[in-house]
Parts: C-alpha cells; structure tokens; sequence
C-alpha cells in the first residue's frame, strides 16, 4: 500500500537564500577552526609527552569538549534539528542522556578490571606495565 | 506560514483515506503473505511465535524429565534424537541446546516478537484510529526479517553438531571458541546471525510503533487520551530501539571474535593443550553489552503484557482504571530505570563493588513504579462488577504472578545475598514467575480479549477456563518448589544434581515438577487447539462490541477490511475508560462530552 | 516572527489528527533510527573504551598516524586523518545545498551538489582504503622473544607497543633473522651507508647488517595491546560501511532526481532524509576521530 504524500511535508525553516548561505558558511568555518583546534591539541599532547597527570587529562577533556561542540554544530544546523518544535528535539535529546550512565559504567568497569588484574595477575602486570622510562 | 501548514494538516487524515482499500482485489499472496495490513502481519507474529512457543516447551519438558528422572532411560527419545539422546539419556550437549534454545526462542521469539509483535501490530492502529502503521512496507519487512531469523534459528536445530549450547546469554568465552563444545560451532554463529535478522525485525517494526504512535493519532485522540495498551506498546518500542542496537554490537564483535581472530571477549586461554594467541580482552564486556540490552529486554517483554492487563482489568470490572497518569507514570520510570540497573546480572563477575552499590539502590528503585502498577490494579478491581471471562482470569493471574516474582527481585537485587543466590534455581523461579509466565499470561489474556476482533469468533469458553486454571496452579507448582531449591543452593543448568547428597532431599520434588510441567505443557496444546479451532468454528461474533469496550478498536466492522473503518476515522472525544459514570455502563471514546456529565478525568474539559 | 510563534502556541499540536511535531512520518522514523544507530557505534565506541581502561599501555595515535601518502617515512602525526574529515566536513555541507536547492525545488541544484557529495564519499573510502592498506602492509620492527620481528597492524597483532631501548635492541638484532636485518638495513640505514640496494644486502651477512641499522631510526618496539587493531578496524570499518551505504542511497537519489521522480511528486523530501542519513555518517565520525586519533 502506497501511502499518498503527507501534507505536512516539511517544515519551512528557511530564510532567503542569502542569510542561509551565510548560515552554512559561518558553520562551516566554525566546524573547520575547531577541528584544526582539536588537532592542535591532540598534537600538543604528542610533543609535550606529558604524563598521565591532570595536565594530559585537560588538554583530552578540552578535546571532548570541543567534539561535542562539533556534533552540536552538525546536528542542530546541518540537520536543521535546531529549526525543528521543541518537542521533537527533546524526544531526541533527552535519551541520548542514556549515554552519560553507560559510559560512567562500563568505564569504571573498565578500569576497576585493569586494578584487579594488576593485583591478583602478575604475567599481566609486568608484561603490560610501562617501565619508568618514560 | 505556520498556521498555513496548520491547516493543511488538519485534514491530513482525511485526505490520507484507505477506505477505497477494502475494494480492490487482493490476491490470495497479497492478502495472508505479502500482506502489509497490519492486522494480517500482527496474526502472522501470533502464529510463528505460537508455533516457536510449542518448540520452547517442549524442549523444556524434553530437559525436564532428565532432571525430574536422571536415573531413569527413555528409550522413545532415543527414537527421535538418536546420538543426542544415546541409550535414551539425554547428553550433556543436548541438555544444554534444549536449554539455550528453550531460553532464546521464548523470550526473543515468543515473548517479543509473539507478544509486542502481535498486539502492536494488531491494537496501536485499531485503538489510536489509524488506517495502517506509519510505513506498512517497512511493517512487512519487519515481519519477513523475523521469519527469516526463525528459519536461521530453526536450521540450527538440525545442523550435525546442533544448535547453540552456550546458554541462552551467549557468554563467551565458550561461545567465542568453536574448540570449546559441539554447541560453540556452527550453531552459535547461526544463534548470531539469527539474532541480528531478530534485531533488524524488532527495530523496523519498533521504528513504527513509535511514529504511528506519534503521527497518526486520530482528530481528537491527545496522548492522554490514548488506552494504556497503546502506551505500554509504545514504550515497549522505545525500549527495544535503544536497548538492541547494543545487542547488535555485542553480537558483531563476537562474530568477530569467532571468526576473524579478534580478540575482543578473549584473554588468556588455554584449551585442548594450545595456547591461543588472543590477549587482552574482556568477557566481562560482553556481559555488559549484554545485559544493557538484556535487562530492558525484561520489560520489553512485560510491558505490553502490563498495558494489557490493565485495559482487561478496567473493561472487565466496568470500572475505570485508576491512576491513569500515575500508569504513564510508572510505566516511563521503568522504562528509565530499566536502562540504568544492567550490571545486578554481574554481581558476581568481579564487578567492582562500589559500582555493585549504585546497581543495587537504582535496581531497587524498580519496586517504586512496579508497586504504584500493581496497586493501582488492585484498586481498579476494588468492588468493581467483575465479569470473570478468560481474558480477565488470565489479567488476574498476571498481577498475581507479577507480585509473587517480583517480591523475590527484592532479594536477588541485593548485591550480598546475591552471592548467595545467584546461579541457582532461586533465579530460575524468580525471573520464570515474574517475566515468563506473568507475560504468558497477558499474552493470554490479549488474545482471549481480542479474539473477536481478529477473527470474528469467540474462543471456547470451557476448554480457556480449564487452560486458565491448570496453567496457573501448575505454574505455582511448578516454580514455587525452585526457590526452596535454591535457597539450599542448588545450581541451575546442571545436568544431574543426584550426586549432591544435600540436594537429594530435592529428587521427589523434582518429579513432581517434572509431572506437572507435562500438564501444563499438554493443556498449552489445548488452547492451541482451541485458537485455530476457533478461528473456523467458534461461535461467530454479532455485537461489534462484545465486551462494552470503550476503544475505538470496536467501533469498526466486526471483520474489518484493510484501512480498519469503512467511512471515516472516527473522531475521539475522551479518554477510554469512563466505565460506570454518571449512571451508564459504557461511555464509547467516541461520544462527545455532553455539559451535563461529571468530570472523572481531568484531560476532560467540558464544552463551554 | 511574533505572529508565527503565537499561531504555534495556538495549534494543539497533541490533539491528534496531525503530527506533533509537524513533520511527515518517514523523516520522524528516519530520526529515530539515527538514534538507535547511535546506540550502535555507542556501544562499539564504549566497549573500546572500556578495553582501553582495562590496559595499562595504550598505543599514541600520533605514532600509529603519522603516514601520508607520496611522503615516505616524514613523520606527519595525523596529517592525513585531518584531510579526511575535512573531506567529509565538506561533503556534508554540500549535502546542506543539495537540501536545500530540494526545498526550492531546483533539480539542476539538487543533481549538482549531491553529484559533489558523492564525490566526497567517494574520496573519503578511498583515502580510508589507502590508510588501511598502509597500517595492514606496513611492517614494523618489534621485539618478541629475545628477537626483532616485522609486523604490520592487523585485527591479531599489535606494533605500537612501548620503545625497546637502543642496547636491548642491540642484543636483540644479534638473534634475528637475515630477511629482518636485511629489510631493517634497507629501511633504516646508518648515516653515510653505502650499500642499501636490498639485493646486494642480500649477501651479507648478519653481523655486518647488524652494524649498518640505525636503531634510533628504527624505533624498534614491544608488541602493543591487540585488541587495538580489532577495535580500530572494527569500528572504522563499520563506519566505512556506513559511508559506503551513505554512497548508494545519494546515487540512488541523484538518478532518482534525474529521472525527476521528486520533481513529478512535487516534494524533494527523499534528499532531506538522505541528508539526515548522510550528516550522521560526518556525526560519528566526529567521535570515531575523536576516540582513535585524537585522545
């Protein structure tokens, strides 16, 4: 059964063809700088050879933040979910949340496991432990 | 321009009309294969998940009488099963497929896709006044990509070193290594590629519930006016989109792990005197990916069945269910929470025990919304005037075994007496009471109640009273012995427990079990018999409102033709359960609110 | 603007008889299947978190990535992974344009810029083609058992270990076999070497091969964590795939649009659910960027 073409076919959430065009590119550049802040970081992060201190876990933590700031950019302007009613973008938002307690858990899980082997398994721990030489 | 779009939307319905369906000829491939009616495809999820239900049990009544009878040789079985069933024992390998498949087919293929595939296929276009599902191709396909896993699933029964034997969860590393058992070969990579055509089905026909749900409402159809089945069919759709992605990951890098070499799962084996090369994975990983699906997956399986009870409770005792809202309530809350309490299935993997803490507070929040549920039924009843029909028998059974299983989540919950109880039969009484035979018995109740509007007859009514009470007193019976047995320790999945002196107090029990499991079983076939009797015999339905129903379900023909109402969509009024108001038995969704009535709902706002 | 926002505040948009959201099923359905696709390379992208953490080393990707196509051994940590997600970047905004000349209902424009699109598509599975062959065949030395080994990053073994120290790897040369030393002498040749043509390495013998490597060059290391190369291949891979899909749906759409099928139907909302299909693809890569090469 062919279903016949909706009437509420899209939502106009356009401006004139100018003030998009400029809408696109400022993303665009946005999107661009970013990414070249990320790979400044990242590469910060090799020349610096830092330790895994609070320093490393910083500049890895801006990083994050800026890749969000990236995704929010794609989402909300290249897949016009900021043009959208509200409703919708929260039944799309909000079980991404999900994500916060499955990443916390299966993290921590994670690293409690590498505590453990460390513990109770020797061959893992001195096969796999960095050496001080770093 | 909004109000523009406004307006043309507002006879979206009216143009999007398939009344015209109903005319024009259908072949017989189009119409009970093909179909993209979406009640046609919801009976073809009842019937496959029928058929894959009898293959279910009776592989549970097959490793029921190795444990009821271990001593004891059976000769037919040998007949039938040859090599698996050797001197009419059956073998270790073969216990553990008939467990796995027993735990796969029914709470993948039976109490998922069977139960929501069915009655959301069937109810959520009937009762939001809809014509059809948002997408029927895409419900069809949801339908054929089930089948096809069946038939994966199926062939795997057959294949030389049979079917997956790795219990039903799939840990690995028995199922990532082919070395490990006959059960870890061939069968276990069917088992997979079975359960990702299961994961593609489940999100199509998820994907829909939840537009249809949201687009398709008819004129004056609110959310707060929808039945509460259409809610728990809707959740149960969220859910499973968020929840079996996860499963398909799982299930993928086991895949790999199985065949490409990977070592995801896999760290450290030594088996049949060789050192395998993989190194630095985590079994433990994939018991998380697991269970994030594996939990919500519980209530998957229960809330359509919670949905539906509590529409049979309220039509059934003509009154109206009570706390509406504290329902939706409830029912989003489990749905939350269902997705934040994965890891009280791994208390004893070497979880660390902190995060054990978190698991165990969040898993006993649980008992907040399922206690508001399970009052909230029990006071719909309260004094109400009770029409004891099978459906209802069924809905009352529902809520008593959802309370008797629930009570023992309590205990299972707690991380300490976990370690007690874990791994023992305890867990197999608990999780059978409160998600396996409380969904079977909603599933019951959906069809005894629905019945007439799937097919135009009634069920018999002797042999559904004589089903209704042997399955429940046999399923106290049967699993209200195993948390004695459990609470002495004794293991599940074990083959023979008869060498354990302190379990030997256990082996009269244990054929007792087993006597009454073939009961049951047997009496599973009655009401096989009595559905497809039924269908061509019973007794032909003549009111189009059988049971005084509110929902628009029964304002169409008693045999509606594919676009559900002849003439236009009804158009809704207020919410489904004004039961008993003002002095009248029944007020229909459909009657609009006259000034004079009492206000019950608060949705309702009477005409100015 | 005023006027608009309080006809939606009129509109019951819960009433039933119309989408809450004012927005035609397939776009809905397409919404939410990109969220549950989320869930999917969340759960790939979690696991291999949850693996790393489980590790007390951890391969730098600024040393994993640091090979450019035509640049030989520079070492340009993650030069060509920009490019890549600049590609795709792009990519997707031509996929904006290609949206929004739909809306306009522009055929030439909706053919021109899904036409570019694909084009990015295309470059980007290309360029992950090549970066994989280069990881797969690309051999490096590692220490295993007392020896120096070459090996190449696979979904089995790892060489992105920690560095073996120069005397270590001293000794270790003196175990290893002709074929290694003579394509580390090739490869890694002391300053001032005469003799790196392989064949005539091929006659020398061990000793004196030993003596022509530069080890500070070789950069010789222990064998890293292997379920690195599963997860990178797995995950990227999996990615790859959903590119490569990404792909066909717009050439099925650009011959669509040519045929003008949207045209006739009087809506280009086809495009608009490619696009979303197609953006998403640039979403997850933003995190498999971030999870593999960045941090």
């Amino acid at each position: 059964m062919q279903h016949p073409a909706f009437p509420e076919v899209t939502y106009q959430h356009h401006m004139d063809d100018k003030s998009f065009k400029k809408r696109i590119i400022r993303t665009t550049v946005i999107l661009t700088i970013v990414t070249i802040i990320e790979l400044g970081l990242g590469l910060l992060l090799y020349a610096l050879n830092l330790p895994d201190d609070f320093r490393r876990m910083l500049i890895k933590g801006c990083i994050i933040i800026l890749s969000l700031a990236k995704a929010f950019y794609i989402v909300s302007v290249f897949m016009h979910l900021g043009d959208e009613i509200r409703n919708m973008i929260l039944t799309i938002v909000v079980p991404l949340l999900l994500f916060i307690w499955f990443i916390i858990a299966f993290i921590a899980d994670g690293n409690s496991y590498k505590k453990l082997k460390n513990k109770y398994d020797p061959y893992f721990k001195e096969t796999t432990m960095p050496k001080t030489n770093h | 321009m909004n109000t523009v779009h406004a307006e043309t939307m507002s006879v979206a319905h009216d143009v999007h009309d398939h009344s015209r369906h109903g005319h024009h000829k259908e072949s017989f491939l189009t119409k009970y294969i093909f179909s993209q009616d979406h009640k046609t495809i919801g009976k073809q999820f009842l019937i496959t998940g029928m058929i894959w239900a009898i293959i279910g049990g009776l592989f549970s009544v097959l490793f029921r009488l190795q444990l009821g009878y271990p001593d004891e040789t059976f000769p037919i079985l040998e007949t039938f099963f040859g090599k698996w069933a050797k001197g009419g024992r059956i073998q270790p390998e073969f216990y553990y497929a008939l467990i796995t498949i027993h735990g796969t087919v029914l709470v993948f293929f039976v109490l998922t896709a069977g139960l929501s595939g069915t009655f959301a296929n069937i109810l959520i276009p009937l009762q939001i006044g809809a014509r059809d599902m948002a997408s029927p191709f895409l419900n069809m396909l949801s339908y054929w990509f089930f089948f096809l896993a069946s038939v994966v699933m199926l062939s795997s029964i057959f294949i030389s070193t049979g079917p997956a034997a790795t219990g039903w969860t799939m840990y690995p590393p028995l199922s990532a290594l082919p070395l490990a058992s006959e059960g870890s070969k061939l069968g276990a990579d069917l088992w997979l590629i079975s359960m990702a055509l299961f994961i593609v089905s489940s999100l199509l026909g998820g994907l829909n519930y939840i537009t249809t749900v949201l687009n398709m409402r008819t004129k004056g159809m609110s959310m707060t006016r929808l039945p509460l089945t259409v809610w728990a069919m809707f959740f149960t759709a969220v859910l499973g989109v968020l929840s079996f992605p996860v499963l398909l990951s799982g299930a993928i890098l086991l895949l790999f792990d199985r065949n490409l070499g990977t070592s995801f799962y896999l760290d450290q084996i030594y088996i049949n005197g060789v050192v395998l090369p993989n190194e630095g994975g985590s079994a433990i990983l994939y018991q998380h990916l697991f269970w994030f699906l594996g939990h919500p997956e519980v209530y998957i399986i229960l809330l359509p069945a919670m949905g539906m009870v509590s529409e049979i409770l309220s039509v059934n005792s003509r009154k109206p269910i009570f706390g509406y809202t504290a329902m939706l309530g409830s029912m989003f809350a489990i749905c939350v929470l269902a997705f934040l309490v994965w890891a009280h299935h791994m208390f004893v993997t070497g979880l660390n025990p902190f995060l054990g803490a978190i698991f165990v507070l969040l898993t006993l929040l649980i008992a907040i919304p399922s206690a508001v549920k399970v009052f909230n039924w029990l006071t719909t009843i309260w004094r109400g005037n009770i029409r004891f029909t099978p459906a209802m028998l069924f809905a009352i059974g529902f809520v008593s075994l959802f309370i008797s299983g629930g009570l023992t989540g309590i205990f299972l919950g707690n991380s300490t007496i976990d370690i007690h109880l874990h791994d023992t039969m305890f867990v197999v009484a608990h999780f059978h009471i409160v998600m396996g035979v409380a969904s079977m018995f909603g599933m019951f109740a959906g069809i005894y109640h629905w019945f007439p509007k799937m097919y135009g007859r009634y069920m018999n009514t002797t042999l559904a009273y004589i089903h209704f009470w042997v399955t429940l007193v046999g399923a106290y019976l049967i699993f209200w012995p195993m948390h004695y047995q459990g609470l002495a320790g004794m293991p599940r999945r074990y083959l023979d427990k008869s060498g354990w002196v302190s379990f030997s107090q256990f082996g009269e029990l244990d054929k007792m079990i087993t006597v009454v499991s073939i009961v049951v079983f047997a009496v599973q076939l009655m009401f096989v018999f009595n559905f497809f009797y039924s269908i061509f015999k019973g007794r032909k339905v003549t009111n189009p409102n059988p049971w005084g129903a509110n929902t628009l379900e029964w304002t169409t023909p008693i045999n509606p033709g594919h676009g559900n109402w002849p003439g236009e969509i009804p158009e809704v009024h207020r919410w489904p359960y004004d039961y008993g108001k003002d002095g009248r038995d029944f007020i229909p969704q459909t009657e609009p609110i006259s000034p004079k009535e009492s206000v019950t709902h608060k949705t309702e706002v009477k005409p100015a | 603007m005023e006027a608009q926002a309080t006809t939606i505040q009129k509109t019951k948009w819960w009433g039933g008889g119309k989408s809450p959201f004012n927005v035609e099923y397939g776009k809905l359905m397409m919404w939410y299947f990109l969220m549950s696709d989320a869930f999917t390379f969340g759960a790939f992208l979690i696991s291999y978190g949850t693996i790393r953490f489980s590790q007390n080393f951890w391969p730098d990707p600024n040393v994993v990535f640091n090979a450019f196509p035509g640049a030989g051994h520079a070492n340009l940590p993650l030069a060509f992974v920009s490019l890549m997600t600049f590609i795709l970047i792009i990519s997707s905004v031509t996929m904006v344009l290609a949206v929004h000349a739909g809306h306009k209902n522009d055929k030439q424009g909706v053919i021109k810029w899904l036409a570019w699109t694909i084009a990015g598509g295309l470059a980007f599975l290309l360029c992950q083609t090549w970066e994989w062959h280069h990881l797969i065949t690309g051999l490096h030395p590692v220490l295993s058992d007392g020896k120096i080994e070459l090996i190449g990053q696979t979904t089995r073994a790892n060489p992105w270990g920690e560095l073996v120290s120069i005397e270590e790897a001293r000794k270790a040369l003196a175990a290893s076999s002709h074929e290694t030393l003579v394509h580390l002498a090739h490869e890694y040749p002391v300053s001032g070497a005469t003799v790196t043509d392989p064949a005539a390495l091929q006659k020398m013998t061990n000793a004196q091969l030993a003596s022509m490597i530069d080890l500070t060059k070789a950069h010789v290391r222990e064998k890293g964590p292997a379920a690195f190369g599963g997860y990178f291949f797995g995950i990227t891979g999996f990615h790859g795939f959903h590119v490569f899909s990404g792909v066909v749906i717009n050439i099925i759409m650009l011959i669509m649009a040519q045929k003008g099928v949207f045209e006739r139907r009087g809506h280009y909302l086809m495009i608009e659910k490619a696009g979303l299909y197609w953006h998403f693809v640039d979403l997850v890569w933003v995190f498999v960027f971030l999870c593999f090469y960045l941090i």
